[in-house]
């Protein structure tokens, strides 16, 4: 019997004015990983910023559910420490917050709100400098204000590196891959992996195959024009990476 | 939560934020009411003073009953009525405290409930050195004996004016004469006590050295002057912290601090000031109106403020720097933030005298509620200072709607070789920063505080550690209240 | 200080409320006085000059000849001018020693320009915009200005007018009298939708030592949607003293672009006021000073956003040699409901000399917390390792100076959008006259 974990109904949602999500569905249950690929613009961004409550967005109608409450309730906190992370796309600088300092905030709050003990000062690197070698990332980085001056490359790992030590129950990964080379593509891919289980599930948003060879899909969804116009398995990227999305957007 | 950020106990009885809004009861020695030559001549018989001190105390007292108080900075405040203060109040004592042991055990517990060690063997480390001024007078100043050792003087002013007179006649008025400005010249006339300091040539001070200043009784001012010497080659770094209680009354501050930096000396002066800052609605709170200033005498100088100023109802304050010797230095790292009804104007100044003279100007101001702060600075290069160097960066947050924010550089050069360079932003902290935090679990109220803290970074960093954890909490508890 | 204000007749004098409006600027003149150095408004710029007793108005018409005091080697003629006629294609009006000559014909549909006088008489709509765009008590030369209200022109460019040829507004000033002053007064409205272009341009052709003051005041209106770009070259005479004051108020979506260029006069200030008054309005004010000898050059912006969404630019750069002094005040001001505005300033000066001074202060005055404002100034001298490069290379001192000084101004001159305009005053910006 399948859990569903997150339910999106009939979502709608602008931005500035903007009609950006039109109609969405999607049902993600425990265990499943779901990648939506899509064209430039086409909403993807918005729909994980509308997920994870940023500001700025207003919900026109349509309703959704995270482990069966009211997600658009939620204060964009309650909901990381509820399990959503997201990966973004375009991280953002802090200046003078070095990432130990914002970490140790980070996964304290978590902590304390699954009635956790905190991490002391020493647990919490040690913690942070393993999870950070397996990702290449060295020590000094994690000195630096965070994303500040960090390379596009950098910053991806960065967020990866926070995903693997907030331990979320449910990632959006929004274009994770963009920026890496080869090699980090992999070790990143193996670091999102290591959080799948059958209670975790994962929705990628990315433009290219490559990344779900390693982050094998369950289902795929093309999204265009602010909802799902077609769904299928993982050859459905494959079909997309030869064709690309005409095809779908007369099917319309 | 166990980090550097850590949000002290902060609930008193009261359930106010001002931890150190507490009255110290004991007995106080008071001149009446009031400002004539009289008073002053009471002041200056009380604590024994030579003749040429009272000569110079009348002569400011004069000259300062020609002047108006200046109205030019953004600052609005009720008028204050200087017939109506206490100019001297001291804790009563039978004779000036030989060593620790005699000094009232009541004002030993002042200044351990705010955090102030005075007992010698109290303090493990043993690195810093502490004068307490308790209104108007110096009560206690310790590790003297060890920087004896070294030749540094570190005593109570009205001690050298006693002990060491030719120092103080020497450069006491010599960096901020009586005629600067109407708060300084209130002060030349009416100081009390404050702190002297004199490093001889080519020592390194072996400890920090800091004042405490407290005021306790009610409607005094408080006027501590404080003179530090470096000689040549010598170093310090000087802390200096204050609080007041919290009364429902304004209580005014006028103090001056004057540093001479000879040759090859440097001097590092932080304070943390958090002067009771008034309620919310903005009564009561301190008017801080101080003159801080620096001469680099000698070539090679250096001098460098470093101030985190989150108290006070009115700040009026400009710490500067007289770069007279070739190469000399001068250093201002700031954050101030004002919250609720503050008012702050401050700033720097520096004036470029001598050939490759260098200068920095970091500020970062935080205005929140319905604060108003501004900056205010000068940059002045004479025609002789060739190849100076300024650098200024002025950074205003703004948290809420209702609060303001300005910046008023002055930049005057008269030389072509000088560099030059001001850059000034204003914003408020961005959504986009806000939402980063909060995605990754982390609440408003902590986020707020993370990204100020990260704002200010470039100036805390220059505090001495112990002082800029201090001062890390302060700035949390300043801002309560201010977010959402 | 009575001395600037004299009783004297202007035309209109039988109008009530003008007179009673001149009345008005005279008392707030001399309520204020000259500034001093205590004036923060004028902190850096004392006009020492203007304190002298011996300024007056031009003489009239008929009085001309006899009144000539420049003896016998006048070279004058009948005070005719020889300074450069405004060459670049536009709709022409001429003003000679402060007074109205010509008006260009053929102008435009919806667009009409009138003496001031004359719009004055015919008080069709001028009186709701003259003097109504600063306050007096708070600028003196304006005042003092409304005091001598006479000549100057009233234009106006209807709704949706969109000029193809800018209006130039050239002064020839070559009077041999001495110690002449003018108080010129535009009110400019650009209705909804207009767009137009408009060349001020203060040309001194006389007796080179000739020292006059010239003292004015710009009303400028820009309506919903309007656009004005405003260009003005100032190259008085070497002991003149201009002073000028624009008010500009910009509403919704509506746009001005200010450009002035400073070379000439003793004592010169350009000092520009918006208000940007509803949603969206936009300004960019843009300036550059060139200067030698004893001058004071004084460019004063004051940019205030009253409203959402607005936004400002300013970039000023300055060039000062001799024993000048550039001065440079520049503020910005954020209301409190003036949210998701914008204002950038940036000031950047050149020394020449060792007796050359820059003075600046710029000013941020922020009353919202939804805002993003910058401002920056930096100054310095020409780059010695460049210079020698360039000699190295055998370009002569004074020519490679010059390379440098076009090469730092080329980004302030980059924002003028005629390029015919761009082009001329490149090639007006330059160290020798
Ligand atoms: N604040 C905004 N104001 C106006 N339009 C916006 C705003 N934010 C997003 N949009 C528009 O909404 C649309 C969807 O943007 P979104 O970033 O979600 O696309 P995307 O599918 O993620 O694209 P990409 O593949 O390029 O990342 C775009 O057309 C974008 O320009
Ligand atoms: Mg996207």
């Amino acid at each position: 019997m399948k859990t569903p974990l997150l339910e999106i109904e009939d979502l709608c949602a602008r931005v500035a004015d903007k009609e950006i999500i039109k109609g969405f569905n999607l049902t993600i249950n425990e265990g499943e990983v779901h990648a939506i690929m899509g064209p430039n613009g086409a909403g993807k961004s918005t729909l994980s910023h509308v997920l994870c409550g940023k500001p700025g967005y207003e919900i026109t109608s349509g309703t959704v559910r995270y482990k069966g409450k009211n997600l658009l309730a939620m204060a964009p906190e309650e909901r990381a420490r509820e399990g959503i992370f997201l990966i973004m796309q375009y991280p953002v600088e802090i200046p003078g917050v070095p990432v130990t300092t914002f970490l140790k905030h980070a996964v304290n709050a978590i902590r304390q709100h699954r009635h956790e003990p905190e991490l002391d000062t020493m647990e919490f690197i040690k913690l942070l400098r393993e999870e950070g070698k397996k990702l290449g990332i060295n020590p000094d980085m994690l000195k630096r204000p965070i994303n500040v001056g960090f390379s596009g490359g950098e910053k991806k790992r960065l967020e990866a590196l926070q995903l693997a030590i907030l331990k979320p129950q449910f990632s959006i990964l929004d274009e994770a891959d963009s920026g890496l080379d080869v090699d980090a593509m992999k070790v990143v891919a193996e670091a999102i992996n290591a959080e799948r289980t059958e209670h975790n599930a994962m929705l990628v948003i990315t433009h290219y195959q490559r990344l779900l060879k390693d982050i094998v899909p369950d289902y795929v969804h093309i999204y265009a024009d602010g909802h799902i116009v077609a769904s299928g398995n993982k050859d459905l990227a494959l079909e997309v990476e030869e064709q690309g999305y005409a095809q779908f957007l007369k099917e319309k | 939560m166990t980090t550097e950020q850590e949000k002290p106990e902060i609930a008193d009885e009261s359930g106010d934020k001002y931890k150190y809004g507490f009255v110290t009861d004991i007995a106080s020695d008071t001149a009446p009411k009031g400002l004539s030559e009289d008073i002053i001549r009471l002041i200056s018989q009380k604590k024994g003073e030579p003749d040429w001190l009272l000569e110079r105390r009348l002569e400011a007292f004069r000259f300062w009953q020609k002047l108006k108080e200046p109205t030019w900075a953004k600052l609005s405040y009720d008028k204050i009525d200087y017939q109506d203060l206490y100019y001297y109040s001291a804790p009563k004592q039978k004779v000036a405290p030989k060593s620790l042991d005699e000094v009232d055990p009541e004002l030993l517990k002042t200044y351990e409930k705010l955090g102030i060690p005075l007992k010698e063997q109290e303090v493990l480390s043993g690195v810093v050195a502490v004068d307490a001024v308790f209104d108007s007078v110096s009560v206690a100043t310790t590790y003297r004996a060890k920087l004896a050792e070294k030749g540094v003087i570190f005593c109570p002013i009205s001690e050298a004016i006693k002990e060491y007179p030719e120092l103080v006649k020497k450069y006491l008025g010599s960096v901020v004469p009586y005629t600067d400005n109407f708060f300084a010249c209130l002060n030349s006339a009416v100081f009390t006590d404050g702190s002297f300091v004199y490093i001889p040539k080519g020592v390194r001070c072996p400890m920090e050295l800091s004042t405490y200043f407290r005021i306790n009784a009610q409607n005094t001012g408080q006027f501590e002057r404080t003179l530090i010497i470096a000689d040549e080659g010598s170093y310090v770094s000087y802390l200096e912290g204050c609080t007041a209680p919290q009364r429902d009354e304004n209580q005014l501050h006028a103090a001056i601090v004057e540093i001479v930096v000879l040759k090859d000396a440097e001097v590092k002066y932080s304070t943390v000031q958090n002067w009771y800052p008034g309620d919310k609605d903005g009564k009561g709170g301190v008017y801080n109106f101080v003159t801080k200033r620096a001469a680099c005498r000698g070539a090679n100088s250096k001098v460098s403020w470093t101030q985190v100023e989150t108290g006070s109802a009115i700040t009026w304050k400009y710490p500067s720097c007289i770069l007279q010797g070739d190469n000399s230095v001068g250093e201002f790292y700031s954050v101030a933030i004002t919250n609720n009804r503050q008012q702050a104007d401050t700033g720097t100044k520096m004036i470029h005298l001598g050939c490759n003279t260098s200068s920095k100007i970091i500020s970062k101001g935080i205005s929140a509620g319905r604060s108003n702060q501004t900056y205010r600075g000068l940059v002045k290069v004479s025609p002789n200072a060739d190849n100076a160097r300024n650098y200024s960066q002025c950074d205003s947050l703004l948290i809420g709607p209702d609060c303001g924010s300005h910046t008023i550089p002055y930049v005057e050069n008269r030389n072509k070789t000088a560099k030059l360079e001001h850059e000034a932003t204003t914003s408020k902290i961005s959504e986009e920063q806000l939402f980063y935090c909060q995605q990754r679990g982390i609440g408003e109220e902590e986020a707020v505080s993370l990204i100020v803290n990260g704002f200010c970074k470039e100036v805390m960093q220059h505090l001495p550690l112990e002082f800029a954890i201090e001062a890390a909490k302060l700035i949390n508890i300043s801002l309560e209240g201010s977010v959402g | 200080m009575g001395e600037l204000v004299q009783k004297v007749e202007l035309m209109g004098s039988d109008l009530p409320w003008l007179e009673g409006l001149r009345e008005k600027g005279a008392v707030f003149f001399e309520k204020q006085g000259l500034p001093t150095a205590k004036t923060e408004a004028w902190k850096y710029t004392r006009p020492r000059d203007l304190l002298a007793d011996d300024f007056i108005l031009p003489p009239l018409e008929e009085e001309k000849e006899n009144a000539c005091t420049c003896g016998e080697h006048c070279t004058c003629g009948h005070h005719q001018r020889e300074g450069e006629d405004f060459l670049l294609q536009a709709y022409v009006i001429d003003f000679e020693n402060g007074a109205l000559e010509h008006i260009a014909h053929n102008l435009p549909r919806g667009v009409t320009i009138k003496p001031l006088i004359e719009a004055i008489y015919e008080d069709d709509g001028i009186r709701k915009y003259l003097n109504k765009s600063f306050d007096m008590e708070k600028n003196p030369f304006a005042a003092l200005n409304t005091a001598y209200l006479e000549q100057g022109l009233f234009i106006t460019i209807e709704k949706n007018v969109m000029l193809d040829k800018p209006l130039a507004l050239v002064h020839h000033s070559f009077s041999c009298h001495e110690n002449l002053m003018f108080h010129l007064r535009n009110v400019i409205l650009l209705e909804e939708g207009a767009k137009a272009e408009i060349v001020e341009y203060y040309n001194y052709s006389g007796n080179e030592k000739s020292r006059y003051f010239t003292n004015i005041v710009n009303e400028l209106y820009i309506g919903r949607h309007a656009e004005l770009n405003h260009y003005k070259f100032q190259d008085e005479a070497f002991k003149a003293v201009h002073i000028a004051y624009n008010a500009v108020k910009v509403k919704g979506e509506g746009r001005y672009n200010g450009f002035c260029l400073q070379r000439g006069g003793n004592l010169a200030r350009n000092e520009t006021h918006v208000s940007l008054t509803e949603e969206r309005a936009e300004a960019e004010i843009n300036a550059a000073y060139i200067m030698n000898g004893w001058a004071v050059i004084d460019t004063t912006t004051d940019v205030e956003h009253l409203a959402p969404y607005t936004k400002s630019t300013q970039l000023v750069k300055g060039v000062v040699g001799g024993q000048a002094k550039g001065v440079f005040q520049g503020k910005i001001h954020i209301a409190p409901m003036a949210i998701k505005t914008e204002g950038a300033q940036l000031h950047k000066a050149l020394l020449l000399t060792d007796e050359a001074e820059i003075d600046v202060k710029p000013e941020l005055e922020i009353y919202n917390d939804d805002v993003k404002c910058s401002h920056g100034a930096a100054s310095g001298e020409l780059d010695a390792d460049q210079l020698f490069y360039m000699r190295s290379r055998g370009i002569g001192e004074e020519e490679a100076k010059q390379i440098l000084v076009d090469a730092y101004l080329q980004d302030v001159l980059e924002k003028i959008n005629n390029q015919d305009i761009k082009d001329w005053l490149a090639a007006k910006a330059k160290l020798a006259k």
